[in-house]
C-alpha cells in the first residue's frame, strides 16, 4: 500500500473537551479521500492536524501518532513550515489576500525565498492553467483578486495551493459557500487534480463525495464510525450508523 | 395609557432636543468669536513673517539720480507721496495703539530701495526699505531729526527738502508666526519619527506574536491607563527627563524641540498602539490563515499580508496623532518652553502654535486678535486632517467587503 499520511490512535482535546476519539485512518497516495459526517463530528478539526493548522489555537492538545511519509509530524523537532509546503490547504469560504491576482498565486513561493521573476510567471501562469482560471484571468493579472466571483477566488485559492508544488490537498468543504455551477467547476477541477496529487476533502454533500472520492471516512461524534472504498460505502456499507447516515435516516 | 406613554415619549425627545441644540449653540458661539476676533489678521503674509520686529539703522550712499516714478493710483487718500524718493507713507497703528507711520509703497527706482546700507553691519551691506516697514526716525545732517510723532506727512516734507540723511531708523512689523509653524513642522516629523515605529511595532508585538500571560496582560492595562493621563503630567515627565537628557547629550542647554518631541512621543505612543491593534484585530483571520497554510512564517504572514491590510488603520492613526501635536500645548509649555523665536533650531526654545497662542494670551496686554488667528489656523488645519481621517477609513471599509 502506497500511503501518505498513517494516522494512529488519535485523540484531540479542546481543553476538556474531546473533539477526536482514538481515530485510525491511513490516506492512499493519488487517490481522493471524502470526509462525511454530520456537523460537530470533527472533519475539521481532524483534517486541520493534519498539516497541523491546529497549532493556531492555544485550547487543542493532541495525542496519538501522525506519521507523514512515515515520520511523526508532531515530533518536536518536526518542520512545519516544510509540511505546509508539502501538504496545502483550501479554505470552506475562499479566503484569497487582498492583493493583485498575481501576487496571490506568487505568495507562497515567495515566501519560500523565490525571487526569480521569470521562475515565478511561470509558476503562476501553470498553476492557474492547472485549477482552470488561466484563461479567464489572463488579462487581468494585476487586478485585486478581490474583484473575483465567489468560484474564481475559490479557485484562485487551490491555484495559490498548487504553486507550492504540494504533494497532497485538505480541502474543507470548498464548494460549501459556491453555486451548483461554481461547485461542478471545482468538482472537474478536483478530478483532473487526482492524477498529480493526493486529495483529502470534507464535504457535507453525500452526492459530492459518491461524485469525485475513492475513499469515504464516516465520522460521527468524534469517531470515525467507518473508512472504505466510496463505492461500497455507499451501497453496502458495514456498519448500521453509516447506513443511517447514508440514506438520512440520521438527524 | 398609550396617551400616557406619548407624553413621556414627548418628554423624552425634548430632552435629548434641547441638548443638541445647547451643544450647537456653544459651539457655534465659540467658532463665530474665533472667526470674528480673527479674520481680520488672517493672511498669507502672517505665515510667512517673524514674530519679532528686526530694527534697522541704515544710512544712504550718495544719491545722483532721483526717483522719477509717479504716484500710483491704488494709493489711499491718507497716503502721502514723495515722487522725488518714491515712497508713500501713511499715518496707522501698531498693535498696542501706538502711532506708527508705515511705509505702503516703495517705487522700483526708490534711493531708498537701491542705496542705502545697514550701519551695524560691519560690512554695510546693503539693505532696502520695504511695504509694510514702520518707519521710526530721519536724522538729517544740518538740521533737526524727523520723528514719527509728527505724523507721515511732516516726515516726508521734512525728507523732500533735502538731498541725503545721516541715518534712518525703521523697523519690520513683526507679528507672523512663521517660527511657530516651523516648530510645530518639527514637532510633528520628531514625533512622529519617534512614536510611530515604535508604536506599531509594539502593537504589532500585542496583536500578533505576544503570548497571552501575565506581562503582556500588564503591559496592554499600563498602556490602557497612560491614555487616560492628563498631558501636563507628560508635561512635568518631560520637564523631569527629556530636557535634562537632552542638554546632556545635545547642543541644548534648556528645553528644547527634540524633548518636546520626545514627550509628546510618549503622550501619543499609547494613542498610536492602540488604534494600530484596532486595526490589526479586523483584519480577518483567514488571510493569516492561508498564509499559514501555504508555509509562510508568522514573520512573512505579519508583513506581507496583516500589516499592508492594516495600513490605512496605521494612517488614520497618525492623521489623529498629528491632529494631537498641534493640538498639545499643556506637556510643551514645560518641554520646550513659550518663549516666541523666529530663528528655529531644534536644539533651542521656541514655541508650537497653541503655546504661541498661550504665550500671546499671557501677555500684557493678550493679544485676542493674534490668538485667535492662530486659532483659526489651527481649526482649519485639524478640520483638514478630520476630513482625510474620514476619507481614509472609508476607503478602509470599502477594501474587506
Ligand atoms: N477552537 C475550538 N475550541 C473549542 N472547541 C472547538 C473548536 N473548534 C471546534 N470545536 C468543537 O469540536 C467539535 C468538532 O468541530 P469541527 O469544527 O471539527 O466539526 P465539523 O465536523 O467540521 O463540523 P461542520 O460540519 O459543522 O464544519 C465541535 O463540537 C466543536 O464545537
Ligand atoms: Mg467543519
Amino acid at each position: 500500500m502506497n500511503n501518505v499520511f498513517n494516522i494512529k490512535n488519535l485523540d484531540l482535546f479542546y481543553d476538556d473537551f474531546q473533539a477526536l476519539k482514538n481515530i485510525d485512518l491511513d490516506v492512499e497516495k493519488n487517490k481522493v479521500t471524502a470526509l462525511i459526517g454530520p456537523s460537530g463530528c470533527g472533519k475539521s478539526t481532524f483534517i486541520r492536524c493534519l498539516n497541523r493548522m491546529n497549532d493556531l489555537i492555544p485550547s487543542c492538545k493532541i495525542e496519538g501518532n501522525i506519521q507523514y511519509h512515515k515520520e511523526d509530524i508532531y515530533d518536536d523537532n518536526y518542520d512545519v513550515i516544510g509540511l505546509r509546503t508539502d501538504v496545502g490547504m483550501v479554505f470552506q469560504s475562499p479566503n484569497p489576500f487582498p492583493m493583485s491576482i498575481y501576487d496571490n498565486v506568487a505568495y507562497g513561493p515567495r515566501c519560500a525565498g523565490n525571487k526569480n521573476k521569470d521562475k515565478l510567471d511561470k509558476i503562476v501562469e501553470n498553476s492557474l492553467k492547472k485549477a482552470a482560471l488561466y484563461d479567464e484571468v489572463k488579462d487581468r493579472m494585476n487586478d485585486s483578486a478581490m474583484g473575483l466571483s465567489g468560484g474564481q477566488q475559490q479557485r484562485l485559492c487551490i491555484a495559490r495551493a498548487i504553486a507550492m508544488e504540494p504533494e497532497v490537498i485538505l480541502m474543507d468543504e470548498p464548494t460549501s459557500a459556491l453555486d451548483p455551477i461554481a461547485t461542478l467547476k471545482i468538482e472537474e477541477l478536483i478530478n483532473d487534480l487526482k492524477e498529480n496529487y493526493t486529495i483529502v476533502i470534507v464535504t457535507h454533500s453525500m452526492q459530492q463525495a459518491a461524485r469525485i472520492s475513492d475513499k469515504t471516512a464516516f465520522f460521527l461524534m468524534g469517531e470515525l464510525i467507518e473508512v472504505d472504498e466510496t463505492d461500497k460505502i455507499f451501497t453496502q456499507p458495514s456498519n448500521q450508523k453509516t447506513e443511517d447516515y447514508i440514506t438520512g435516516r440520521f438527524g | 395609557m398609550s396617551n400616557k406613554r406619548k407624553r413621556i415619549d414627548l418628554i423624552y425627545q425634548g430632552i435629548t432636543y434641547a441638548a443638541a441644540s445647547v451643544a450647537v449653540i456653544v459651539l457655534s458661539m465659540i467658532f463665530i468669536y474665533v472667526f470674528t476676533n480673527g479674520s481680520g489678521l488672517l493672511n498669507f503674509g502672517l505665515i510667512t513673517t517673524d514674530y519679532h520686529a528686526k530694527f534697522y539703522n541704515s544710512g544712504i550712499q550718495e544719491v545722483d539720480q532721483f526717483s522719477t516714478a509717479p504716484r500710483p493710483d491704488n494709493l489711499g487718500e491718507d497716503t502721502y507721496y514723495s515722487e522725488k524718493w518714491g515712497i508713500a507713507l501713511a499715518d496707522s497703528e501698531d498693535r498696542e495703539g501706538k502711532l506708527v507711520i508705515t511705509v505702503e509703497y516703495v517705487s522700483e527706482d526708490s534711493p531708498l530701495k537701491n542705496l542705502m546700507y545697514d550701519k551695524n553691519s560691519e560690512d554695510e551691506k546693503p539693505i532696502q526699505l520695504e511695504e509694510g516697514d514702520i518707519l521710526g526716525t530721519i536724522k538729517f545732517n544740518d538740521k533737526g531729526s524727523a520723528l514719527s510723532i509728527y505724523g507721515a506727512k511732516n516726515m516726508l516734507d521734512e525728507l523732500d527738502e533735502e538731498d541725503t540723511f545721516r541715518e534712518m531708523v525703521f523697523y519690520t512689523k513683526g507679528g507672523g508666526i512663521r517660527g511657530s509653524i516651523i516648530t510645530t513642522l518639527y514637532l510633528i516629523g520628531l514625533t512622529m519619527l519617534l512614536a510611530l515605529p515604535i508604536g506599531v511595532f509594539t502593537a504589532i508585538y500585542l496583536n500578533e506574536f505576544a503570548p497571552i500571560n501575565r506581562f503582556t496582560n500588564i503591559l496592554r492595562s499600563m498602556i490602557e491607563v497612560l491614555t487616560g493621563v492628563p498631558s501636563i503630567i507628560f508635561g512635568l515627565m518631560g520637564l523631569a527627563v527629556f530636557v535634562p537628557l537632552t542638554v546632556k547629550y545635545t547642543p541644548a542647554d534648556s528645553g528644547n524641540i527634540i524633548s518636546g518631541a520626545m514627550t509628546l512621543a510618549v503622550i501619543l505612543l499609547p494613542v498610536i498602539i492602540r488604534s494600530t491593534e484596532e486595526s490589526l484585530k479586523v483584519v480577518p483571520d483567514a488571510f493569516r490563515q492561508a498564509s499559514l497554510a501555504l508555509g509562510a512564517n508568522e514573520t512573512q504572514t505579519t508583513f506581507k499580508v496583516v500589516l499592508p491590510s492594516a495600513i490605512p488603520g496605521i494612517l488614520t492613526a497618525t492623521l489623529l496623532a498629528i491632529g494631537r501635536v498641534i493640538g498639545e500645548s499643556a506637556a510643551l509649555i514645560f518641554a520646550i518652553g513659550t518663549a516666541i523665536k523666529d530663528d528655529i533650531s531644534i536644539f533651542g526654545k521656541s514655541t508650537s502654535l497653541a503655546v504661541h497662542i498661550w504665550s500671546l494670551m499671557t501677555d500684557e496686554p493678550a493679544n485676542i486678535e493674534l490668538a485667535s488667528t492662530i486659532a483659526v489656523i489651527i481649526l482649519i488645519i485639524v478640520l483638514a486632517l478630520n476630513l482625510l481621517v474620514k476619507l481614509v477609513s472609508k476607503k478602509f471599509t470599502k477594501k474587506f467587503d
